[in-house]
């Protein structure tokens, strides 16, 4: 699946004047007698919001990149596009090579259904064939360490559990863009370590690996570079740590203590 | 529209493993399981032979054949699309967090219910022979009118699954129409039965040419005339790229309405 061009060219994210616009409908109207009571009356009330506004961002392959900001500054929304969930109402958009999103948590888990079941349906999901998947079984279930839960189903895991799983498939299929959304604040330190060992493992391969974090010092400690979102535009982007410091500096006033 | 038909390809196996999981899901914690999926219409067979032969009596030898000659395939069809049509909203969670072609659902929901429909043709066999009606050499036949079933069942519930993302009216809509569908298509009766005048009303209904073939091939043992063949993929095709078309064009705002 992946790109020799994009080998080349070195670049794995390409976003330019990227706007994503989500109309924000006042009790959007969800059947058809809402419609016509509303357009009767001439009020289909919305209004648009700009979840990202005129962002351009590059990533070289083989960077890890730290994406933080506060809650609503559209980091989420930024990850959505780059995985393809969304597209964009304005800009272009390029990724080379392959996808793995850990968006959040238990993207793709059908709670019905087996841990085994869901690898097999996750890795499907994520364009992987049944074989693909057969083979790297064993090994998924090794490092999330799940033991004999994995013939029940999911929604009997707890969410540590799940998120373990998530990750363990995600970082399995050997993607070539790694997409990172929190999803490492449920597990407990033993498992966290684990995760960021893999992460290094594949920085070491030359991956490129997206992480949005809360974690300022999970932030500065692994990420070679970092951008800080806020009201949808990138307003500061370079060295983990001065970014994560401009950060603190812009929050300080309405932050409880640091952790 | 190729892409469509690419999309799919691609992620074939995920299409597969849909269409089981539904197969699963609907069996599970069944003690009996995937034998559900035999028992249903032969148990409806039985239901439908005590009424017809001894309350409601046709003058049809052989009236169960005759019925679910058309009956299954009609199954076939309104389950597709009355579990089709909330494909994509029951699957919005995903939808929302994994980029993968939409159109995977409602063909996960078409092929899940085929193999229902092709699983059914055995308790149909018995029945044939059960009853002594001859087991014809026209049930070859029988993929034909499978396939323009299975486009014309497709392009509806595309069509239905991505209007109803919109406006949540249109599953209960429906039920309804189905419902009157179901009646006022010869399945329970024979087109004859209809007066000569009021015929030509019936004949603009297009499922008629899609289902006809089975109950000729199966009750009859004739096949039909190559204008209804025509016919009935005409009426599959016409309602498949219909159906593709709209979903295409409102495939990507699914995502911020489920």
């Amino acid at each position: 699946m992946s790109d020799q061009s994009g080998l080349l060219a070195g670049v794995a994210v390409r976003l330019e004047n990227v706007t994503q616009r989500f109309r924000v409908i006042q009790e959007r109207p969800d059947t058809l007698r809402e419609v016509f009571a509303k357009v009767m009356r001439h009020e289909v009330n919305y209004h648009n919001f700009e979840a990202i506004r005129n962002l351009s961002l590059e990533v070289p392959s083989a960077q890890m990149l730290g994406v933080i900001g506060r809650n609503g500054s559209g980091k989420s929304t930024l990850l959505k596009i780059i995985a393809g969930v969304y597209r964009p109402t304005a800009g272009t958009v390029h990724v080379e090579g392959s996808l793995a999103p850990l968006i959040e948590l238990g993207a793709g888990f059908h709670h019905e259904l087996t841990g085994r079941e869901n690898i097999l349906l996750n890795g499907l999901l994520m364009g992987y064939s049944r074989e693909e998947m057969k083979s790297r079984e064993e090994s998924i279930i090794e490092f999330a360490d799940i033991g004999k839960f994995i013939d029940a189903p999911i929604k009997q895991y707890s969410t540590g559990m799940q998120t373990r799983l998530a990750f363990a498939v995600a970082t399995e299929v050997d993607p070539d863009i790694l997409v990172v959304d929190e999803i490492l604040a449920v597990g407990d330190a033993a498992f966290q370590q684990k995760c960021f060992s893999r992460i290094e493992k594949f920085r070491r391969a030359g991956k490129t690996i997206l992480f949005v974090s809360h974690n300022m010092i999970q932030v500065t400690e692994h990420c070679d570079r970092a951008v800080l979102l806020d009201k949808g535009s990138i307003i500061a982007d370079g060295e983990p740590a001065e970014v994560v410091a401009y950060y603190k500096s812009l929050t300080v006033p309405e932050m409880a203590p640091a952790h | 529209m190729l892409d469509l038909i690419t999309g799919i390809y691609r992620f074939r196996a995920l299409v597969w493993e849909l269409a089981l999981k539904e197969l699963k899901l609907r069996y599970k914690r069944s003690v009996l399981g995937f034998l559900w999926a035999l028992l249903n219409p032969a148990l409806m067979m039985v239901v439908l032979t005590i009424v017809f032969s001894t309350i409601l009596r046709f003058n049809i030898p052989h009236y169960a054949i005759f019925l679910l000659s058309v009956l299954l395939p009609w199954t076939f069809f309104s389950q597709s699309l009355s579990y089709g049509v909330e494909c994509i909203v029951s699957n919005g969670e995903l939808i929302k967090k994994v980029a993968i072609p939409k159109l995977v659902f409602p063909v996960a929901a078409v092929v899940a219910n085929s193999i229902n429909l092709l699983l059914s043709l055995i308790p149909m066999a018995l029945v044939v022979l059960a009853m002594g009606h001859p087991f014809y050499g026209t049930w070859l036949y029988l993929p034909v009118p499978m396939s323009a079933l299975i486009l014309f069942t497709l392009g509806l519930t595309c069509f239905f699954a991505a209007a109803n993302v919109f406006y949540r009216d249109i599953s209960h809509i429906l039920q309804v129409v189905l419902s009157a569908w179901f009646y006022f298509t010869p399945i329970i009766y024979a087109l004859d039965f209809v007066p000569p005048n009021m015929r030509w009303l019936f004949k603009l209904n297009p499922i008629i040419y899609v289902i006809n073939g089975f109950r000729l091939a199966i009750y009859y043992g004739q096949l039909p005339r190559w204008q209804s063949i025509v016919a009935s993929f005409i009426c599959g095709l016409t309602a498949l790229l219909v159906g593709f078309a709209f979903f295409r064009k409102y495939q990507d705002e699914f995502v911020y309405y489920v």
